[in-house]
This record gives structure tokens, sequence and C-alpha cells, in this order.
């Protein structure tokens, strides 16, 4: 389901200003197919702003997410790889964004239980963080199942 | 020989002590997290009653319209609601509340105690179906079977509640009503308030006074001018002594509403406005009893009543109806009482608090535990926990209560069965909707205040990552050596 969900959103960019333009970026894929409106990602940036840097979920990943106010319509994830890491409050580098929509909280259980699988897995993140094209990224997920 | 035969039988059990009086304490915080968001809808109707109704200050009949919708149906249902939430989140919320609107309509009195007993057994109800049925729902038909299993299990709790609650209701009315009658029959007034206090708690008030005191007051007043039993159960001093008990002593939240419920009860005459606090803190009703008593004590020993039933009874009614000479046996009656109820309740109030202290100060020790370096709150998280009770629901809470408590629950499910243990349940929330029946609740650091406000008795682990952190292996350690 992860790998599914991931095809055509997932992008990989050398460089980005802040962590607010991270989060903008790696939600495009999901805005421009209209599975997340613009309100979603001011309601992910402020998530970070009012508690801070808790979706940062492992070393180098973040998972930017909200409560679906409205402004989710669909279930869906992104992927955002940035080379030159992102610093997020609290002085955590990020290279790796997996942005999550969730229309409910029990929805999408089976997406969150293959990206747990994909996280814990050192070997799998050892060379996702080395992947540089989408086929790599979803081959690796699809090696897990 | 028997006394040496029970001590015995006390000493060979000194394990189950403490438990049976933690489960007290429990039920307790239970009952005032049930009543205390709610005050604020009581206070609503309070100022509206003591406003609106025909006797009021400004009466409209307008308005007053809203005053029996709203205590039968708002009151109880928010209570429910509230109860409901507490055991099983939103889904106990709803289950609460469907359950309570079967006592509401079944019964002809305000239900509140009835809401406070089926709120929390819906919820209870739903949270047993849902474990049962956990991870057996097909995917893509969890939001069928989740809506369909409240409407049918509610449909049933809303009937069996509406049949078995007029019966009920019934026969605690005959039995107090007979109580009363031989209470009276002896002669002997002050033992009324053992009937009256309870009685009024239980919404029963208009019922008692309307349908027994002022009858008899009546009869008195045709051939005495005044009469006792108008006073009996409407003296608003013992409400006033509690009230002020808990503005003083009370716990944070009590002592900032008492003040405002204290105008409305005692110079608005709404009484309602106490009874959450004695439901709260049951063991109070001994300081309303005790100050009822005193207060009846006080009106027969200077032979003073009222020429009509105080209704509202607040004070200015009161010394509206007060025929002249008796002044000073009503002002007197009402003072005692209220003294005698603060007395007495500061005294439970306060064996009750240091209790309350013993657990704020574990739950400031467990606080400032977890807010040392992460390397030491371990040691002392296993040190703990090697203490405390069998562990069987495990709650993951965020902010939204979709991503990353989700994920941390998922992935922390995974290593449980990794580790071959499938009796420990582990599940995501937002902040606010973990349930009560959580034995740990796991939050991300930031936003430990926000658990700790909404969940100030439970054992809160707090994590740097949702998905991997050494409290987490240290509490997976914990739990696969039990």
């Amino acid at each position: 389901m992860l790998a599914d969900l991931l095809k055509g959103n997932i992008y990989f960019t050398d460089e980005l200003p802040t962590w607010e333009e991270s989060i903008k970026v790696a939600a495009a894929p999901l805005l421009s197919k209209r599975f997340i409106t613009e309100d979603y990602v001011q309601d992910m940036i402020k998530n970070v702003q009012i508690n801070g840097s808790y979706i940062v979920i492992a070393p180098g990943i973040a998972m930017p997410h909200a409560q679906n106010q409205g402004g989710v319509l669909k279930t869906g994830i992104s992927f955002l790889k940035v080379e030159n890491s992102v610093t997020y409050p609290e002085d955590k580098e990020v290279n790796i964004l997996f942005v999550l929509a969730a229309e409910d909280s029990n929805g999408h259980l089976e997406l969150i239980s293959d990206l747990s699988s994909l996280l814990i897995d050192e070997d799998v993140m050892e060379q996702l963080k080395h992947a540089n094209a989408e086929e790599e990224v979803i081959s690796l997920i699809n090696s897990l199942e | 020989m028997t006394n040496v035969a029970n001590f015995e039988e006390h000493s060979h059990t000194p394990e189950k002590k403490p438990s049976v009086r933690a489960k007290i304490q429990a039920v307790g915080g239970f009952l005032t997290n049930m009543v205390l968001p709610n005050i604020g809808a009581f206070i609503a109707w309070g100022i509206l009653t003591a406003l609106f109704i025909p006797t009021g200050w400004i009466p409209n009949e307008q308005l007053g319209e809203i005053v029996g919708p709203a205590i039968t149906y708002l009151l109880p249902l928010l209570l429910a609601y509230t109860g409901g939430r507490m055991v099983a989140g939103q889904r106990g919320a709803v289950m609460g509340a469907i359950g309570a609107i079967g006592l509401i309509v079944g019964s002809d009195i305000p239900m509140f105690l009835g809401a406070m007993i089926i709120g929390p057994l819906g919820g209870y109800v739903i949270k047993k179906f849902d474990q049962l049925i956990e991870n057996r729902i097909p995917a893509g038909f969890e939001m069928i079977v989740n809506n369909f299993s409240i409407g049918i299990l509610g449909f049933g709790l809303m009937i069996v509640s509406f049949l078995f609650i007029g019966p009920v209701i019934e026969n605690v009315n005959d039995a107090m009503t007979s109580a009363i009658q031989a209470l009276v029959q002896t002669g002997f007034l002050p033992l009324l308030s053992l009937v009256n206090e309870p009685a009024k708690v239980l919404f029963l008030n208009n019922v008692i006074d309307q349908g027994i005191y002022y009858p008899l007051g009546m009869q008195d007043t045709l051939e005495a001018g005044k009469s006792i039993f108008f006073t009996v159960a409407s003296n608003p001093g013992p409400g006033l002594g509690l009230l002020l008990a808990f503005t003083l002593f009370g716990t944070k939240i009590a002592r900032r509403t008492a003040p405002g419920a204290i105008v409305i009860h005692f110079l608005g005459g709404i009484h309602e406005l106490y009874f959450p606090y004695v439901l709260m803190k049951p063991l109070t009703i001994i300081g309303m009893i005790a100050g009822g008593m005193s207060g009846i004590a006080v009106f027969s020993f200077f032979d003073a009543g009222l020429v009509a039933g105080p209704s509202p009874g607040s004070i200015f009614a009161y010394l509206a109806l007060t025929p002249r000479g008796n002044f000073l046996g009503i002002i007197s009656g009402v003072l005692v009482a209220a003294a005698v109820t603060f007395a007495v309740t500061s005294i439970i109030l306060k064996l009750d608090k240091n209790t309350d202290d013993e657990a704020d100060l574990t739950s400031s020790i467990a606080k400032s535990q977890s807010m040392k370096a992460e390397g030491k709150q371990l040691m002392n998280f296993a040190a703990d926990t090697a203490t405390t009770q069998e562990i069987s629901k495990i709650s993951f809470a965020c902010d939204a209560g979709a991503g990353s408590s989700a994920l941390g629950a998922t992935t922390f499910r995974k290593k449980l069965q990794k580790k071959g243990i499938s009796d420990i349940e582990v599940k995501h929330y937002r902040i606010e909707d973990v349930p009560e029946s959580s034995d740990i609740i796991v939050v991300h650091k930031n936003l430990s205040d926000r658990a700790r406000m909404a969940h100030g008795d439970k054992k809160i682990i707090t994590i740097e990552s949702y998905l991997n952190d050494p409290s987490l292996d240290e509490l997976l350690d914990q739990l696969s050596k039990d």
C-alpha cells in the first residue's frame, strides 16, 4: 500500500532555505493532485511552530502531518529527499521527509504499518538515504513486503 | 473472640488493602473528572432558572421554557457523554449519550446519578466490543463496522435503560415517601435530613418539597399561620457551607468554580448548583446531613417556621416568607446549618486532600524523573515499573492522533509481537482522547505538559522519538520480563 500511494509522489532536491519551505516542497505533489488543500500545508507548518519538532520521528527523518480539519481530501503520502539537510527547530537536521495526509485517525493504518516496517529496518533505511531515483525508493519498499 | 478472628483474617490479606483504597480514590477522581468539565453548563442553567422561572427574579414565560429541557436533557447528557469519553474516547462518549437518553425519557425526574452510571457503562460496552473485533475487520470495512457497532449496541442500551429506569425511580420514590412519613411520626424532625439530603442530591428535591413537605406545611399554616415543614428541605444554609468548604479546601478547579455557585445557590435559590460538588466527593453528603439536622434542630428550638414554601429556596425568599417574630429563629437556623456543614465538609475535604497530595507528590516525582537526562530516566523508570501492577493498555498520544502516535503505536505493537506478547493493547489517540483505561501513556516530550494536564493521574512516558527511543526499549524489556 505504501509503494502504491508513493508512486509519482517521490522527489529529490539539493537544497532548501528553511524547514517551512521543505514541508511546502514535500507536500507539493499531494497539493497538485488535490489530495490536500493549501490549508493542510499551513496546518502542518503550524503544528511544528506550536509543538516543536516532534514530527522528526527518527534521526534525519521527518513526517510532517497535522490533524485533518478539512484540509485532507484523500489519504496520501509523499516523499522528498533533500541532499543538504534542512534544520528544524531544536536544531534537528532532516534530509528525508514523508508528508502524511490522513483523512481520519484510523483509515490509513495499513499505510502506517508499512511505513513503520520501513523505518525500523536499519539496512533498508541506510540504502534509502543513498537512493536518488523514484524506482530505487519503490523497489526498496517492495523489498520489505 | 470474633474480634480476634476478624483481626487474623485481616492480617492474612495485607496486600489487598492498598489496592482497595487506591480503587476508591480512583473512583473519586473519576467522578470529579466527569462532573467538573460540565460545571459551566450547571451555572448557565442556574442563572437562567434563577431569573426566569415564575417565582424567579424577572419571570419570563418564553425564556423559562428552556429551563425544563436543559435540566432534563442537556445536563444529564453532558455527564453521560463525558463519562463515556473517559472510558473509551469519542466512541465511548457517543455510546454514553445514547444510553442516557433511554434513562432520561424513561424517568420523570432529571437523571443525574443514572447518567453518571450509564455513561461510563456505555463506554465500557463499546470498548469491550472494539477489543473483541480488533484486527479482525477486513480492510476497507472499518467505517461501516465502527458505525454499526455503536448503532446496534447503542440501540440495545437505549431500550434497556428506558425499560429499567421507570420501575427503579418508582421504588425509590415510594421508599423515600414512606421513610419520610415514618420519620415525621417520630416527632423528632432533625432525622428528616437523613432522607432529605441524599434525595436532594439525586435531584428529587422538587419531588420531596412539593410532593410531601409543602402539603404538610400548608396544613400547619392553616392552624398556626406558619410551618417548620417549609424549611426542612429548602434551607439554603447547608449548601452554602458546602460550597464555602470547597472554595477554601477543594481541588484547584473546584476552588475556582465554587464561589460562582454560591451566588446562584444562596442568593438565587437554585440548590442544584451544589449537587455536582456532592456527586464529585460523595462523602461530603455527611456534612450536608449534619448541617441539615442542625438547621432543623435550631428551627425547632426557636419554634420558627415560614408562611409558605420558599421557591426558589434562596435566602431572600426565606426572609420574605418569615412571619414577624421568627427572624431570629430562621436566620440562626440558616447560619448554624451553614457553619456545621462547612466544618464537617472541610474536615472531609482536608482528609481527602492529604491522600490527593500523596498522589500529587508521586506524580510530581514522576515528572521530575522524566525531566532528567534520558539515561537516568531509564533507570528510574525501570525501578518504577517493577512495582507497578499488570499493564494491559498502552496509549500513544500526539497532537492529531493520526500520524506520529499511530506510527509509534504500530511500531511498538510489532515489537511486542516479535517478543510474543499479545495480551497488551497498544493504541493511538489524540492527547485529550486517551481513555481512562490506559495504564501507560507515551507522548513526545514537547507534548508532555498537555498530556499531564489532561491525564495527570496516569503514568506518562516521555520520548524523543515515536519510532525508536531508549525509554521504549526499556519498557519493552520490562514487559517481556513480566
